[in-house]
C-alpha cells in the first residue's frame, strides 16, 4: 500500500513539474536592467576570437576570387564560360536569384506579420531575419546582373527617355520582376533601418572613437522624445501592413517569369502562391541557422535567444510545410494527370532521369522529414536540430529551383534538343554569393545591435505575472 | 524673468507620470514639457497629450503620386514608343495593374520613410539637450520654468524621486 500511495505520489509530482513552467525560461517574464541588455549585446558586438578572424578571412577570399574574379573573367571572355545554352537558357544564376529572393522572404515575414499580429516571441531576432532580406536580396540583385551578360546595359531596363528608341515593354514579367524587386529591395532596406535607429543611438552613446562617428551618423541625433517616438512607431506600423503585400508580389512575380509561358512543368495557376510558400519555407529555415549560430557564437545571445524562440520557429516552419506540400501536390497532381505528352515526359525525366536523385532529395528535405521532426517539441527546442532541418530544406529548395529552371527548359516539347545543363564558372559564382552572404553577416554582426533591445525591453514592460488563486500567471498589456 | 530647463531624471514610469502631474499643478504647461525615453511610452500613461505626426498623411500622399506615376508609366509612356505584344492592346489593363500596384507601394514606402525625417526633423547633428541614461531605460522629464522658480521645481522634483534634477544642457551627441 505504501509502495503504491508513494508511487502514486511520485506520479503526481511527476506530473506537476512537467506542467509547471518557470516563467523565467521565457525571455518576457525573465527581464534584465536596460544597461545591463545594452552592456551584452554592446559586449557580443565587440567579442571576436581568431576563430572569427579566421572564418572571415576565408570568406573574404572566397569572394575576391569566386565572385569579383570569376565575374570579371565571365564578363572579360563571354557567357560561354558559363554552362548556359540552348535549350537551358536560363540556368544557375536565375536559380540563385529564385533562392536568394526566396531567402529574403522570411525576415519579412518574421518582422511584419509577427508585428502585424503582435507575436511577442518576435522581438529578439526580427534584425536578425530583416538582415537576411537585405542580404539576401542584395546577393539577388548579383545574380541577375551575371545572368544579364553586359551588365554594363542594365540601364536599358530603366524607363529613361532615349534617343534609341527603346522603351522598356510593362507587358513582360521581366519588367514587372525589374519594379517588384526594387520596390523589395528598398522597402525591406528602409524597414530595417528605422527600428534600428533607437539601437545606433544607444550604440553611440556606449561607443568611443570611430565607432562613436559611425554611431553618431547613423542615429541621426535621435534622442527618444515623444514625437520621435511617435513618428518612428507610426511609420513602423505603416511598413509592417506595406511590406507584406509587396513581399507577395515579389515572389508571385518571380513565379510568373515561368508561368506566364505555355511549357510543361511551368504553365500553372497556382505557381504564385506555390513560389510564395516556397520562399517562406527555405526563408524560415535559414533563420533557423542564423538563429542557431548566433547563439552559439556570440556572447550573451543565449540570454536573447532562448529554446521557446526555436520552438515557436520550429511550429511556424511545420506550418509552412504543412501548406507548401498542400501547393506543390496540387500542382503536381494536376500535371499528372493532365494527359500532356510533353509533361509526362517531363515527369517521368523527374522520377527516374538522372536527375531524379536530386527531386528525391527535394521530396524527402522539404515534404517529408520536417513534418515527421517537427511536430515534436523535443526537437523544436533543439537549436542544432532545428538548424539542421533548416539546412535540409535550404538544400531541397534549392534543388527545387533547379528542377524548375534549367531541367524543366531542357525537357521541352522538342526532345532533340534535350541535353543535360552542365553549369561551369556558375559553380563559382554560386559559392561567390554564399560566401558574400555570410561575410556581410559576420561584419555587420560586429557593427549593429543584432538584438533589438528596446524592442526587448518594450516586450518585457508589458508582460507581468498576475496572481490568480495559488498560481502566478502570465499577463500581457497594451502599451499602444 | 529669463527662464531656465531643468532635467529630472527617473527611474521609472511611474515616478515619471507623477512628476508630469505635479508640473501640471504648479502651471507648467504641456508645450514647456518634454519627455524623452528609451522605449515608446503611450501618451497616456505619462498623462501627456497624443503627439501629432504627419507621417501618415506622407504616407498616403506619396501612395497618392506612386499611383498616378504608376499609371502614366503604363498608360502614357508606351504611346511614345509604340510596342506590339501578341495582339494585345498598346496600353492592357492587367499588366498594367501590377506595374500601378508596385509604384503605388513604392511611393509610399518612400514617403513614409521620408516622413520620419521631416517630422524628426533628421538628420540633427547640432548640440541637443540630451543624456544618455536615457538608452539605460531611464525616463528624462525636461521643463522649462523661471530662473526663479527653479529651486522650488527641483524640490518638488526630488520629493517625487527623481534621481536627479540639474539644469538641461545642449551637448553633442
Amino acid at each position: 500500500m505504501t509502495a503504491t500511495s508513494k508511487y502514486l505520489s511520485g506520479a503526481h509530482e511527476a506530473h506537476d513539474s512537467h506542467h509547471e513552467e518557470d516563467p523565467k525560461q521565457y525571455l518576457m517574464y525573465d527581464p534584465k536592467p536596460r544597461g545591463e541588455m545594452n552592456a551584452m549585446v554592446m559586449e557580443s558586438m565587440h567579442t571576436t576570437s581568431w576563430k572569427f578572424w579566421v572564418v572571415l578571412g576565408v570568406l573574404a577570399f572566397l569572394v575576391v576570387t569566386c565572385f569579383f574574379f570569376a565575374w570579371g573573367y565571365m564578363i572579360d571572355e563571354g557567357l560561354y564560360v558559363g554552362g548556359v545554352m540552348r535549350p537551358a537558357y536560363w540556368g544557375v544564376f536565375l536559380v540563385n536569384t529564385v533562392f536568394w529572393i526566396g531567402i529574403s522572404h522570411a525576415g519579412t515575414f518574421i518582422s511584419a506579420i509577427l508585428r502585424v499580429f503582435k507575436a511577442e516571441f518576435r522581438r529578439p531576432f526580427t534584425r536578425a531575419a530583416e538582415l537576411m532580406t537585405t542580404f539576401g536580396l542584395i546577393q539577388a540583385g548579383a545574380s541577375i546582373f551575371m545572368h544579364m551578360g553586359r551588365v554594363w546595359l542594365s540601364y536599358w531596363m530603366f524607363p529613361i527617355p532615349n534617343a534609341r528608341q527603346l522603351w522598356p515593354n510593362f507587358h513582360s514579367p521581366l519588367m514587372w520582376d525589374l519594379l517588384a524587386i526594387s520596390t523589395y529591395v528598398l522597402g525591406s532596406t528602409m524597414y530595417l533601418f528605422l527600428p534600428l535607429i533607437p539601437d545606433l543611438a544607444m550604440a553611440r552613446d556606449r561607443s568611443t572613437g570611430w565607432r562613436k562617428t559611425f554611431y553618431k551618423i547613423l542615429a541621426l541625433g535621435f534622442r527618444g522624445t515623444e514625437g520621435e517616438w511617435r513618428h518612428l512607431t507610426v511609420a513602423m506600423n505603416f511598413f509592417a501592413f506595406a511590406i507584406i503585400p509587396v513581399m507577395f508580389s515579389v515572389h508571385t512575380i518571380v513565379s510568373w517569369d515561368f508561368a506566364m509561358a505555355m511549357r510543361p512543368g511551368w504553365s500553372s495557376s497556382v505557381f504564385g502562391p506555390y513560389f510564395v510558400l516556397g520562399a517562406l519555407h527555405s526563408g524560415m529555415g535559414a533563420v533557423a541557422m542564423v538563429l542557431f549560430v548566433m547563439r552559439a557564437t556570440m556572447k550573451h545571445m543565449d540570454y536573447f535567444i532562448r529554446k521557446e524562440h526555436f520552438d515557436a520557429l520550429g511550429k511556424l516552419m511545420l506550418m509552412v510545410t504543412f501548406a507548401y506540400t498542400y501547393f506543390f501536390f496540387n500542382d503536381y497532381i494536376v500535371q499528372w494527370y493532365g494527359g500532356d505528352k510533353a509533361t509526362d515526359n517531363l515527369l517521368h525525366w523527374l522520377e527516374e532521369g538522372p536527375m531524379a536523385w536530386m527531386f528525391i532529395q527535394f521530396v524527402f528535405f522539404n515534404i517529408v522529414i520536417p513534418p515527421l521532426l517537427l511536430w515534436s517539441k523535443k526537437v523544436r527546442e533543439t537549436p542544432w536540430l532545428l538548424a539542421l532541418i533548416g539546412l535540409m530544406i535550404n538544400v531541397g529548395m534549392y534543388w527545387e529551383r533547379y528542377l524548375i529552371i534549367p531541367v524543366m527548359l531542357t525537357i521541352n516539347r522538342m526532345p532533340f534538343t534535350w541535353k543535360l545543363f552542365q553549369p561551369r564558372i556558375e559553380v563559382f559564382l554560386t559559392i561567390g554569393t554564399f560566401s558574400m552572404f555570410l561575410l556581410f553577416y559576420m561584419i555587420v554582426s560586429r557593427l549593429i545591435p543584432l538584438i533589438p533591445v528596446w524592442e526587448v525591453q518594450e516586450g518585457q514592460m508589458t508582460h507581468s505575472l498576475r496572481k490568480v488563486g495559488k498560481a502566478k500567471l502570465p499577463t500581457i498589456s497594451e502599451f499602444e | 524673468m529669463s527662464e531656465a530647463t531643468l532635467l529630472a531624471v527617473f527611474e521609472d514610469l511611474d515616478p515619471a507620470a507623477n512628476a508630469i502631474e505635479k508640473l501640471h499643478e504648479l502651471g507648467v504647461g504641456d508645450e514647456n514639457i518634454n519627455v524623452i525615453s528609451g522605449v515608446p511610452v503611450a501618451h497616456k500613461i505619462l498623462g501627456r497629450p497624443h503627439p501629432w505626426t504627419n507621417v501618415s498623411k506622407l504616407s498616403m500622399g506619396g501612395a497618392a503620386a506612386g499611383f498616378l506615376f504608376g499609371i502614366f508609366l503604363n498608360f502614357g509612356t508606351p504611346n511614345l514608343y509604340d510596342i506590339h505584344v501578341g495582339g494585345q492592346f498598346i496600353t492592357p489593363i492587367p499588366p498594367g495593374a501590377i506595374v500601378t500596384f508596385e509604384m503605388t507601394m513604392l511611393f509610399a514606402l518612400l514617403a513614409t520613410f521620408l516622413g520620419v525625417f521631416l517630422d524628426s526633423y533628421f538628420p540633427n547633428y547640432r548640440p541637443l539637450e540630451y543624456v544618455d541614461e536615457v538608452s539605460d531605460g531611464k525616463i528624462a522629464v525636461f521643463f522649462r520654468v523661471s530662473e526663479g522658480d527653479a529651486k522650488k521645481f527641483t524640490d518638488a522634483m526630488n520629493t517625487l524621486g527623481a534621481e536627479s534634477v540639474k539644469p538641461a544642457e545642449a551637448r553633442q551627441l
